[in-house]
């Protein structure tokens, strides 16, 4: 695995777009995760409206795997409930970890993290902002 | 000296600015000079020389035609901040400490930067553009990066050439070094800049392991704070 072929254009437009970056005015609850391996670190701000998430904000101090999940989240999240975030990244982990499918619409652009397969140390990276989000809808529940 | 003026002297320091006292010896009237801040008014000869004093970190006597006066220099400690909480940091942690000057570990991942493998040095788990804006890079600083991960480099070398830190060094080949040069040539920063990074490196002196790199890491350094002018002490 060349580092070109794992960091492929695709990859790096959506890391670039930072879709979803920044703070929320005022969230319903935040969660950070960290992975101390490599340093990646994500704060994730949601706000929920009848149950389903209104909007995301994020800060990533990250390799460009972690930013462009986090840009992934920043625009699909929105309008999904949280099962539906949970499935996505179980299904993402599938895909990743057990040559699962790419999850289907309207999650088919993870299709981009295909290559990071044969990279598992990598895999964390792809998986912690679905982590942060997962933790923060948890807490936005308490 | 007076009261007053030795509380300046005092706050200066905890502040970590570099100053000389300037005394005149033959009435013994003191005053403070901040040797890198242009000040209106002040004898230009007087300037040049506290300006001098403290780059070399050695008060003087300066002979004047008016008499002579003594520039007492007050210099922040150094401090040398490791980014990169791995093998070689924790040789060159203690040793830099031993030199005499203070040392910090930036590390953001925490299974690095562990007490356990960097027993009594200062550890910051946080990434280099959030430390190094709290710790605060002067004239005094040198700066080693050590992650070999673009990530947290980067933004440390980043930092540290929008400094006055008198050692900036990264560690890695001579193909890793040409590929941050381009890297952060692409942020802006221009060849003259780019030249201070020292890289690959350490003083060539065949160092193989961690605690030799270390070594020679802290004899280039010694080097560029105390013999900046000697050969082969400049970075580029």
């Amino acid at each position: 695995m060349t580092s070109d072929a794992l960091y492929h254009e695709a990859l790096l437009r959506l890391a670039r777009s930072a879709t979803g970056a920044g703070r929320l005015p005022a969230p319903h609850a935040t969660a950070e995760r960290d992975n101390p391996l490599c340093g990646d670190d994500v704060v994730l701000e949601v706000s929920l409206e009848d149950g389903r998430i209104a909007a995301v904000g994020h800060r990533v101090r990250g390799c460009v795997l972690c930013q462009a999940s986090a840009s992934i989240l920043g625009a699909v999240a929105p309008g999904r409930a949280p099962a539906e975030i949970a499935r996505a990244r179980a299904e993402l982990a599938a895909m990743l970890r057990e040559a699962g499918a790419v999850p289907a619409a309207p999650w088919e652009e993870l299709a981009v993290f295909l290559p990071v397969r044969a990279v598992p140390s990598r895999h964390t990276c792809v998986l912690l902002p679905f982590d942060a989000l997962g933790d923060a809808l948890a807490r936005a529940r308490e | 000296m007076t009261k007053d003026l030795l509380a300046r002297i005092l706050a200066e320091v905890a502040a970590r600015k570099p100053l000389v006292v300037a005394t005149d010896l033959s009435t013994g009237a003191a005053r403070l000079v901040h040797p890198f801040e242009p000040e209106a008014g002040l004898d230009p000869a007087l300037a040049a020389a506290a300006r001098e004093a403290a780059a070399r970190d050695e008060s003087t006597k300066l002979e004047r035609p008016g008499g002579a006066t003594f520039l007492r220099v007050f210099n922040p400690p150094v401090q040398v901040v490791i980014v990169g909480a791995v093998h070689i940091a924790q040789s060159l942690a203690p040793m830099v400490k031993l030199a005499g000057y203070e040392v910090v570990v930036v590390d953001p991942r925490r299974a690095f930067a562990t007490e356990a493998r960097f027993e009594g040095v200062p550890l910051v788990r946080e990434w280099p553009d959030e430390a190094l804006a709290r710790i605060g890079l002067g004239r005094r600083t040198a700066l080693v990066t050590m992650t070999h991960d673009p990530k947290i480099d980067d933004p440390a070398l980043a930092a540290a050439l929008r400094s006055d830190a008198f050692y900036v060094g990264s560690l890695g080949s001579k193909k890793t070094q040409a590929a941050r040069r381009e890297r952060l040539r692409a942020q802006g920063f221009p060849d003259a800049a780019l030249d201070r990074i020292r890289g690959p490196v350490g003083l060539p002196i065949g160092a193989r392991s961690p605690g030799e790199i270390a070594v020679s890491i802290l004899s280039q350094l010694v080097m560029a704070l105390r013999a900046p002018a000697a050969p082969g002490a400049s970075a580029a």
